[in-house]
């Protein structure tokens, strides 16, 4: 099969609204947008918080997460495997090969990306704001919460590059989820699959969508860009 | 002077930063009540000294004995404005107020139409007045100020001074520093003259500028 009609069978199976292709893309964005959503609940109020204390071996802690940062995917799903799998130390929740297992791998994989882009964003505006902060006599807390707001347009960009991350990873997901057809089964897992079957007609139309959704991801990205220029309120 | 009749009293303050002396065994009493500026070429320290005054810089020696870091605030020559809009930065120093009492504080700052503007958008001297009705409101018992009007234009400059002669009538205690001498005539009670790091001299403003006791000081007051 040609590249032109693959490119045309993939356009169908879009257009014609295939159960099994869009069964696919919900669970991607599902698991993907869950993971995301939980490692900023965490990664963004632990970014400002290394921004903005100075304590005992945060040097320490913040060379463990830039370390665990270029970690490779795959390793962070065996690591995930190793604790869910039967004889693992958490096998009795009976998660792996579930979308949990996968949101699980994926959340471990964007926490220490979204801590060290928030730090280093923190780190920028704390570094403006501390003598107010300081002559206000703010509590930590109160620090926090304002370098989360006003950082809060910079803070969607980290989202949406953290969203881009975790929906194009293949490895830990297939390790936790076993790429089970209509159970675990998501874009980046079904292209290496079909692809490998020489099904290039469904693995285009799914790489298609993930083109689109990055599209979408850099387009926002650059939109949100522009206004926080206008406004003056770049970090 | 006792710290019966003195809002804020430092004793022998000293900051080394490395091996480099930067201000050395300072002792200040400053009037409650009253404005107090503080005179000195550029590095003499001035800022230094109202950084560690205010308790934004712990000084390596010495005490200082003044209210509660809760009813002090300043206002920073380049005034720290949030990513946020002008009615939201005054919210934010300043929480707690009515409507009615932002809206008035704008209005004496001749603000009131840049509620909705982006702090950082203003010019330089709204965001001076900006950030220095956000410290009034708050209404301290010491207000710092570091050069509140450096390079503003005249209107800003009355402006400002008018709103520090106000804050002082209404009983706030004005320590800030400026270069203009003419600003320091006008407006001072209190002069500490600074020079290399330390105190040369703490007079009234009058007696300072007609007779000078140290020599640094006569040497500043012929070259400004």
């Amino acid at each position: 099969m040609d590249l032109l009609s693959s490119f045309h069978l993939a356009a169908s199976l879009l257009l014609s609204g295939d159960a099994d292709l869009y069964e696919i893309i919900f669970l991607s964005l599902r698991v993907s947008l869950t993971s995301v959503s939980l490692a900023l609940c965490i990664g963004l109020p632990l970014g400002a918080f290394l921004s903005s204390v100075i304590f005992p071996g945060r040097v320490a802690v913040i060379v463990s997460i830039n370390t665990l940062l270029s970690m490779p995917p795959v390793v962070i799903g065996l690591l995930v495997y190793m604790l869910i799998s039967r004889a693992g130390p958490l096998g009795f929740l009976d998660l792996l090969y579930s979308p949990t297992a996968m949101i699980i791998a994926q959340f471990l994989l964007i926490v220490p990306l979204s801590t060290a882009l928030s730090r280093q964003l923190f780190e920028h505006l704390h570094h403006e704001y501390d003598p107010l902060f300081s002559s206000l006599q703010l509590s930590l807390w109160r620090r926090i919460i304002a370098l989360l707001i006003d950082a809060k347009l910079s803070l969607v960009t980290i989202g949406l590059v953290s969203f881009g991350r975790a929906i194009s990873e293949v490895g830990a997901v297939i390790l936790v989820g076993g790429n089970i057809k209509h159970a675990t089964r998501v874009m980046t897992s079904a292209i290496a699959l079909e692809t490998s079957r020489g099904e290039l007609a469904f693995a285009l139309a799914l790489g298609i969508v993930l083109l689109i959704i990055a599209l979408g991801v850099n387009l926002f990205s650059a939109a949100l860009r522009a206004r926080m220029d206008r406004a003056d309120i770049n970090v | 002077m006792s710290r019966r009749t003195s809002c804020l009293i430092a004793n022998g303050l000293s900051i080394t930063r490395e091996g480099r002396v930067l201000l050395k065994d300072v002792s200040v009493e400053i009037k409650p009540a009253a404005i107090t500026l503080i005179l000195g070429h550029n590095g003499a320290g001035k800022t230094l000294l109202m950084r560690a005054l205010h308790g934004l810089i712990p000084p390596d020696e010495g005490t200082i004995h003044s209210p509660p870091a809760s009813r002090q605030r300043m206002v920073f020559q380049k005034p720290i404005m949030l990513r946020r809009t002008a009615l939201q930065y005054f919210k934010f120093v300043c929480p707690g107020l009515r409507i009615s009492d932002q809206h008035s504080w704008f209005d004496s700052a001749q603000l009131i139409s840049q509620l909705d503007t982006p702090a950082r958008r203003l010019s330089g001297g709204e965001q001076q007045k900006l950030a220095l009705i956000g410290a009034l409101a708050a209404q301290p018992k010491i207000l710092f100020l570091d050069e509140p009007a450096a390079s503003l234009d005249v209107e800003a400059t009355m402006l400002i001074e008018s709103l520090i002669a106000k804050a002082c009538d209404a009983g706030t205690t004005i320590i800030m520093t400026s270069h203009n001498r003419a600003q320091a005539a006008r407006l001072a009670d209190q002069i500490i003259f600074m020079d290399h790091g330390s105190v040369k001299e703490q007079s009234d403003a009058k007696t300072f500028f007609q007779a000078p006791q140290s020599e640094a000081a006569r040497h500043y007051l012929a070259f400004t």
